[in-house]
């Protein structure tokens, strides 16, 4: 098995220890390092992987923060010189926790830990009913059929129900791959729709409950392709 | 990375917990001369962030700083600093004021310039080791 992830650390040293690490067990690959949760959100936002070495105390906004924002979480290994978080470690149910300096065993049993974890997040789809997003400050579950559609707001997207809006940081293009396909379908750069919501279409436009969606040139054959036309 | 060989014993500084240093990187001698490498090449700008602070007498800094370069010395070997910062970090709670900090940092401080001596020293021994 292996598992593609990241590392947050500013601090280099663990950082290069890490990365020693994951390249002599060969089952981890780097995607890559940041030193700030920002860039770290940023790449995630675009990309997907199954594991994050992230650690808690860095310049801005703390690894607690990254969690916090993210829509879809990985599996976490956090690593911090601060046993001190291992309340809010457990609070926010990451797999393991490593104190730094770990070595290199203790390093291959986190290793273990995430591979006997049953949920490692797919790396496509993930067929369910239901989605959780980070909004609010919370995990809340939406199940699929309660989704309008979601809208992009630059770094930013809208899940819009029936009665609620959420707002989460994200975006279209990794949510696109993310979401039930049997569901959902990204009709424009900015919009994916909950296919079952559709009223009704015209030209490049459809309706979802009084709301006109753009429907992009490039998405319209495959929109008509997935209604159920007589 | 080299494995851990039977012909081959390096004899660290007696600063430095060996039992410790095996066990985090399991005999493997070349990952250890990289990492205090690393550990060399990080070290100003943290010392850099400890002097400022001092400086400024900005205890909430200083014991952030202190607390950042403390794994420097977990990575080397050297626990007895490591837990010298530990303390530091826990007196800070309850020393809340600069000047009643300012006896346990200046001893925390030399023992950290004298760290860096140390780990040098044995970067480049650990080189001339590995090279051989």
């Amino acid at each position: 098995m292996s598992l593609c992830c990241i590392i947050v650390e500013d601090l280099q040293v663990a950082a290069n220890y890490l990365i020693k690490c994951c390249e002599k067990s060969n089952l981890v690959e780097v995607k890559g390092h940041f030193t700030n949760v920002p860039d770290a959100l940023s790449f995630v936002n675009e990309n997907t992987v199954d594991l994050i070495f992230l650690d808690v105390e860095m310049p801005g906004p703390s690894g607690f923060e990254l969690l916090d924002q993210m829509a879809f979480l990985p599996k976490i290994i956090l690593t911090t010189s601060k046993k001190e978080y291992a309340y809010d470690a457990f609070e926010y149910k990451v797999t393991d926790f490593l104190k730094k300096p770990f070595s290199y065993e203790r390093f291959l049993e986190s290793l273990q830990k995430v591979q006997a974890s049953p949920d490692i997040p797919a790396t496509g789809a993930i067929a369910s009913d239901h989605i959780y997003i980070k909004s609010e400050g919370k995990l809340i579950r939406l199940a699929n059929e309660s989704i309008l559609y979601i809208e992009s707001m630059g770094d930013y997207v809208k899940f819009v129900t029936a009665d609620k809006k959420y707002i989460t940081h994200n975006t279209i293009k990794n949510l696109e791959d993310k979401v039930d396909k049997a569901s959902f379908l990204k009709v424009h750069r900015s919009y994916i729709i909950n296919l079952h919501k559709i009223d009704d279409m015209r030209e490049n436009h459809l309706f979802i409950q009084g709301v006109e969606i753009p429907v992009s040139k490039a998405f319209k054959s495959l929109v008509i392709s997935r209604l159920n036309i007589l | 990375m080299m494995q851990p060989s039977a012909n081959k014993a390096y004899v660290f500084n007696e600063h430095v917990n060996v039992q410790y240093l095996n066990n985090l990187y399991s005999g493997d001698y070349e990952m250890i001369e990289e990492t205090f490498s690393d550990v060399l090449a990080e070290f100003p700008s943290l010392l850099e962030n400890i002097d400022a602070a001092a400086l400024t007498r900005d205890l909430p800094g200083l014991k952030q700083a202190i607390h950042k370069i403390k794994p420097l010395f977990g990575f080397t070997g050297l626990t007895a600093i490591q837990t010298e910062c530990q303390d530091f970090e826990n007196a800070c709670v309850s020393h809340p004021s600069f000047d009643s900090i300012l006896p346990i940092f200046s001893i925390l401080n030399k023992s950290i310039v004298r760290a860096q001596a140390i780990i040098a020293e044995e970067k480049a021994r650990l080189a001339i080791f590995n090279s051989r």
